[in-house]
């Protein structure tokens, strides 16, 4: 057990240090200069090397990488270019609006697709279950950015219930919670529906009813048992996905978050705050993954660690 | 909905044949049968998703010969017109731009990378997909941490980036959404190569010699190319989806082309006055995606038929 949570550990730091060390090469290659864009367009050949001189982009790509390879050990990526702050400390005050926002789209979607997928499969290829089938194929098929937008215009401009952007009351969480869910509820019902139909059509829960265990008994705990692994996973992974950034829907909800700073740093090309960005999401992605295989065992006690690892 | 009436005038299975069937079951029960239910409700979304898609691609393959303003011809004494006005069936945007016009031509430029996109990931996935589940050993190794590695990856994030390092051109952002959907297929092929390749008929290739290559290229990948370009439909409509999302943070075509991300992004600011700027776009996504997803739902569902003559 220790030594599965060592090894993923390992496994999980090198994928955060190739990532970094890929972007820190990505950014480097990119055209445009941050200097111009600190700067300004006015600035004379002279101002620029000076910023570049504060920035240290004056040195070989080597020496930079040295640089930041030593700031990575130390936990401090610099100062970002455009808020003239530590970079890190930027990060993490938008970290908990993007923590917050994906809490709460994770919470709305578990509550409602699990029901809604068990619902499926309790009667499937009826008229109503074909009917909420293809709603959840719309739900799948609606670019987020323009529901939001939608959903913004109808209860934020013309129906003035909640606020149109930003976090400043807890109702401003609501619109884009919505907004979110509404693609995940889709996947995620029909993924429960799947999984819960095919142990439906199992032997073992044929047996179970016939030794009249009863309906809600097989569904929730003898079907739900065998699905909670797959269900789960699924919805660990969104979750680690939308730490991420919800980058689209914090766009439009002008979300404090890190999606919408990552989209801010790359437009200014704040290189410091674009490492730090994705060193954070990328550590907190790897940690999430660890959680939910660590799980397992609490959801389904034939699952054992270690095996797994060498499986 | 229909599905679960039954109707009787359908020939439901072969009792129709032998008249005087002894059997309990009638038409109606067969009409009513789970499986019956099933196969209709396949062959609707079958329809349906045909109709929806034809529906928008069909004007889209013809936008340059209908009778449409240019997409980028501005008219500033008739902008922000509402739909059905002045022959504006979409409306004009804030530039007195036909948005129908826009629309279908934003689509040309949608639809080529979302097809180009699905095209070199579907590639890309089935070959190393299979290589790693026919090869196994380190060739498995090596593609399966590729594919761990994207997941655990911030990726709408990198592929901002990438566009931002190559500039947003349409062979670049076709590349990244490829880049972006390929571990899909590359899995699930895969996965099916590991079935496939303890089956008999590998065994008595490889006993009558065939070199490894060949059986899986003649004899392993025809078996599973069905199902992973199944999946690829299915990418078809993340990756039209996809597309938008870039255009709509900016990172999509640029100008000249009208796409479907940035007419929406451009009518955002006027979305309290002219609604249709934001509105018709997104419902003409939606119906496409729509459609899309129903066809590889309903091939999906779809009842295997026996082969004929076999």
């Amino acid at each position: 057990m220790t030594n599965y949570i060592l090894k993923r550990l390992g496994q999980g730091l090198l994928t955060v240090f190739l990532t970094v060390s890929t972007v820190f090469i990505l950014i480097r290659l990119a055209p445009g200069d941050p200097a111009v864009s600190y700067a300004g367009p006015l600035a004379t050949t002279e101002q620029l090397a000076k910023v570049r001189e504060q920035f240290g982009l004056d040195k070989s790509l080597l020496e930079q990488y040295w640089i930041f390879l030593q700031q990575l050990f130390t936990g401090n990526l610099g100062q970002s270019y455009s808020f003239q702050a530590p970079a890190m400390q930027v990060v993490f005050e938008r970290l908990p609006y993007t923590l917050t926002l994906a809490t709460s789209a994770i919470l709305l979607t578990a509550v409602v697709a699990i029901p809604l997928g068990v619902w499926m499969a309790r009667r499937p290829d009826t008229g109503r279950e074909f009917g909420v089938n293809v709603l959840t194929i719309a739900g799948q098929s609606m670019p987020d950015f323009w529901t939001g937008i939608m959903l913004l215009t109808v209860f934020a401009v013309l129906i003035p219930i909640f606020p149109a952007s930003g976090f400043a009351t807890w109702g401003g969480l609501v619109l884009p919670t919505v907004t979110i869910a509404i693609l995940q509820i889709a996947l995620i019902s029909r993924m429960v529906r799947r999984e819960m139909t095919a142990n439906f059509a199992a032997p073992y829960l044929t047996v179970a009813r016939s030794r009249g265990v009863r309906s809600s008994l097989l569904t929730w705990r003898y079907a739900m048992g065998n699905s909670a692994i797959p269900v789960f996973t699924a919805l660990g992974t969104r979750f680690a996905a939308m730490l991420n950034g919800v980058v689209v829907v914090e766009v439009v909800f002008a979300w404090p978050g890190v999606g919408s700073l990552i989209v801010r740093a790359l437009e200014t090309r704040d290189y410091p705050l674009i490492q730090a960005t994705v060193l954070i999401t990328a550590l907190l992605a790897v940690a999430v993954q660890l959680l939910i295989d660590l799980a397992y065992p609490l959801l389904d006690p034939r699952v054992r660690l270690g095996k797994a690892a060498t499986a | 909905m229909s599905l679960d009436t039954a109707t009787p005038s359908q020939p439901a299975g072969a009792s129709q044949v032998r008249q005087p069937s002894p059997s309990a079951v009638t038409k109606a029960d067969l009409a009513r049968a789970a499986a019956t239910r099933r196969r209709k409700a396949a062959q609707w979304k079958l329809v349906v998703g045909t109709i929806c898609t034809l529906l928008v691609i069909i004007p889209i393959i013809l936008a340059n010969v209908l009778p449409l303003p240019d997409a980028n011809f501005q008219d500033l004494a008739a902008r922000r017109l509402p739909p059905l006005t002045d022959g504006h069936l979409f409306g004009t945007d804030q530039l007195g731009r036909d948005l129908l016009s826009r629309v279908l031509h934003g689509g040309q430029v949608s639809l080529t990378i979302g097809l180009l996109a699905v095209l070199v990931s579907g590639a890309i996935g089935v070959i190393l997909g299979s290589a790693a589940g026919y090869f196994g050993g380190w060739v498995d190794t090596i593609i399966s941490r590729l594919l761990e590695a994207q997941m655990s990856l911030p990726l709408l994030m990198m592929l901002l980036l990438v566009v931002a390092l190559f500039g947003p051109t349409i062979p670049v952002i076709t590349f990244v959404i490829a880049i972006a959907q390929w571990p899909e297929v590359a899995r699930l092929t895969r996965s099916m190569v590991l079935v496939e390749r303890e089956k008999p008929y590998v065994s008595a290739a490889r006993i009558l010699g065939l070199h490894r290559i060949q059986i899986l290229i003649q004899h392993i990948i025809p078996n599973v190319i069905k199902q992973a370009t199944l999946v690829v439909l299915l990418l078809l409509a993340q990756a039209v989806l996809l597309e938008s999302a870039l255009s709509f943070l900016g990172a999509g075509p640029q100008r000249p082309f009208a796409t479907w991300g940035r007419i929406i992004s451009d009518g955002q600011a006027y979305i309290t006055t002219s609604w249709w700027m934001v509105t018709l776009p997104g419902l003409v996504i939606v119906l496409m995606v729509v459609g899309v997803n129903l066809l590889g739902d309903g091939l999906r569902d779809r009842p295997r038929r026996k082969k004929k003559g076999a």
